[in-house]
């Protein structure tokens, strides 16, 4: 079980299309479901829903949907950094670039913070964490507070 | 790597270094320590090894840590490569090494259970990764010797391509550092506080990290490798020395705010195991299973703070919160109108607490001097409520006694610090 569990999760992570996608809408995320049962928890939250699935070695993925039905955050925390072109769908050249660009700065963290595009890479081998949202999909009364 | 390094002549050397004196003139106090710990004369011994703050094979690099290591083929005295520029690490784990720095020397492979070449992709903060072959080779470094250690060898061109499950920025949009001219060094050497560079997720029967790979047919799939002491993962080549391999001392000197153009310190191995590495009156931060400790800034907890001299800056915080003093070219890093001078608490889990005072400069001045060392260099840590953290980077260093203890080692003092510890 605990295999398939793993294989799951890879899927999740690394094959397209296999999870909802940064600022587009929460679709695939029900076919996913079936898929990782036992592993996607889902919440509600104020004015929110929350998608966490947890990989067996403690790696998470937090996918947060807004009313609309649109993924307007997404985290991530544990052992490895997941595919960021699969959850960051178009925002991903946003980084890219600012990957490619910060040359002088080392071995820090990465953060891009455009007009209406935030993502942060920060942590360290072995424990990484980050989180990416959008500031105009966030519903009402709900504040980039809760993307953790 | 553009680098920005137009002032080369006296002049602007010169004018770069007056603008900043004034900034720093204008506000004083900058760069003092609330506790300074005086540096030691250099210590000598067959566990130390000289490190160097300089601009690196580039010229480029500022407050990068430098060493040189020598690698031979696992048993032999002669059939050895000395390898300079290699950056000293205390945010990763194992030993990593440029195929072009190690020239036609030739190391036996690491194999999975099939028996196929294990490959390794590492992947890093800044969203870069590394990639090539896991091999064999003693590692000796001063005086000790890490045995049969598992190395990586990262390759400019290498035999498989790398697998897109590493590449979280995509095909296309991948950074390497598989480069010297992007790595800005011949290696890292990744002297952190745990034992090895994955542990347990990566030695299970069907790893979900996609870290350690082999490749049968020219397909690269993630492969399970044992956490042993050799022929597995990488590990920390001081927690593989017969002797000192519970921690490491990194001992710099103190910077001047403008900076300098270098510094010289050193890398001690074992903490109080010798004459040379005595905890002293350093105080014992025990950290989280993840080595976080917290920082505490104007009465806000940072849980998830590190020390990490593979960080050129002290990252915290963000330009918006500062004041927006983000500098317009050298993305990330801090530019102040004058100097601003921080008080921060650092907490460890085993209640340990106390101070720390650093100043941050404006980059652009500071650079303006061509120089290497830069004690007060800061930069953008991103802080959301998902990512809060001081990431205590070289700058850090300077004038410090800083301790890096490894995890399940001896703790000095009888103190509890089961994850790991930094003390100074």
């Amino acid at each position: 079980m605990k295999i398939m569990l793993g294989v799951s999760l890879i899927l999740a992570l690394h094959a397209a299309p296999a999870w909802a996608v940064l600022g587009e809408y929460e679709s695939s995320v029900s076919l996913d479901r079936q898929y990782m049962r036992g592993e996607d928890r889902v919440t509600t939250g104020q004015g929110y829903k929350l998608h966490q699935i947890t990989s067996p070695n403690g790696a998470v993925v937090s996918e947060y949907i807004s009313p609309q039905g649109r993924v307007f955050a997404v985290s991530w925390r544990g052992p490895f950094i997941p595919n960021l072109q699969q959850l960051l769908g178009s925002y991903i050249t946003q980084v890219q670039q600012a990957a490619q660009t910060q040359t002088r700065r080392r071995g820090g963290p990465l953060v891009v913070r455009a007009n209406d595009f935030v993502f942060v890479s920060g942590g360290h081998m072995r424990a990484f964490h980050g989180s990416a949202y959008v500031p105009s999909l966030f519903p009402q009364n709900v504040s980039a507070e809760v993307v953790r | 790597m553009t680098f920005k390094i137009s002032s080369a002549d006296p002049l602007g050397r010169f004018l770069g270094l007056v603008a900043s004196l004034i900034v720093v003139a204008g506000c004083g106090g900058s760069g003092s320590k609330v506790t300074p710990t005086p540096t030691p004369t250099p210590p000598s011994g067959d566990n130390v090894l000289a490190v160097d703050i300089n601009l690196g094979p580039n010229g480029d690099y500022v407050n990068g840590l430098f060493t040189s290591v020598q690698v031979c083929a696992p048993g032999s005295t002669t059939n050895c490569v000395t390898i300079p520029d290699v950056l000293v690490d205390t945010g990763s784990y194992g030993f990593r090494v440029l195929s072009s720095a190690l020239g036609s020397l030739s190391l036996p492979s690491v194999t999975d259970l099939s028996g196929n070449a294990v490959q390794e992709c590492v992947q890093y903060v800044s969203l870069a990764y590394n990639w090539g072959p896991v091999v064999q080779a003693d590692l000796h470094l001063s005086g000790e010797t890490a045995s049969s250690a598992s190395i990586q060898v990262i390759s400019e061109s290498p035999t498989y391509p790398v697998p897109s499950s590493c590449l979280v920025l995509g095909t296309n949009g991948a950074v390497d550092y598989n480069t010297v001219s992007a790595l800005g060094a011949n290696g890292i050497l990744g002297v952190g506080a745990l034992p090895q560079d994955c542990g347990s997720d990566c030695a299970e029967a069907s790893p979900t990290t996609p870290m350690y790979y082999s490749c049968p047919n020219g397909n690269c799939q993630i492969t399970s490798v044992p956490t042993s002491t050799t022929k597995g993962q990488l590990w920390n080549p001081v927690a593989l020395f017969s002797q000192d391999n519970n921690g490491v001392l990194i001992s710099l000197p103190t910077v001047p705010a403008g900076g300098q153009a270098t510094a010289s310190g050193s890398l001690i191995f074992g903490i109080g195991t010798q004459s040379n590495n005595a905890i002293g009156s350093a105080q014992i931060y025990a950290t989280t299973p993840d080595q976080y400790f917290t920082t505490t800034y104007n009465g806000v907890s940072y849980r998830e703070s590190f020390i990490d001299s593979g960080s050129n800056a002290l990252n915290f915080l963000d330009s918006t919160t500062l004041g927006n003093i983000e500098c317009s070219d050298y993305t990330g890093f801090y530019c102040p109108a004058s100097t601003l001078n921080f008080n921060v608490t650092n907490t460890g889990i085993n209640g340990t607490t106390g101070p720390v005072s650093f100043s941050i400069a404006n980059a652009d001045l500071l650079f303006q001097n061509l120089f290497a060392a830069y004690n007060d260099l800061g930069g953008d840590s991103g802080t959301t409520p998902s990512t809060q953290y001081f990431d205590f980077g070289i700058p850090f260093f300077y004038g410090r006694n800083v301790f890096v203890g490894i995890a399940g080692a001896t703790v000095p003092n009888g103190a509890s610090a089961p994850n790991g510890y930094w003390a100074y």
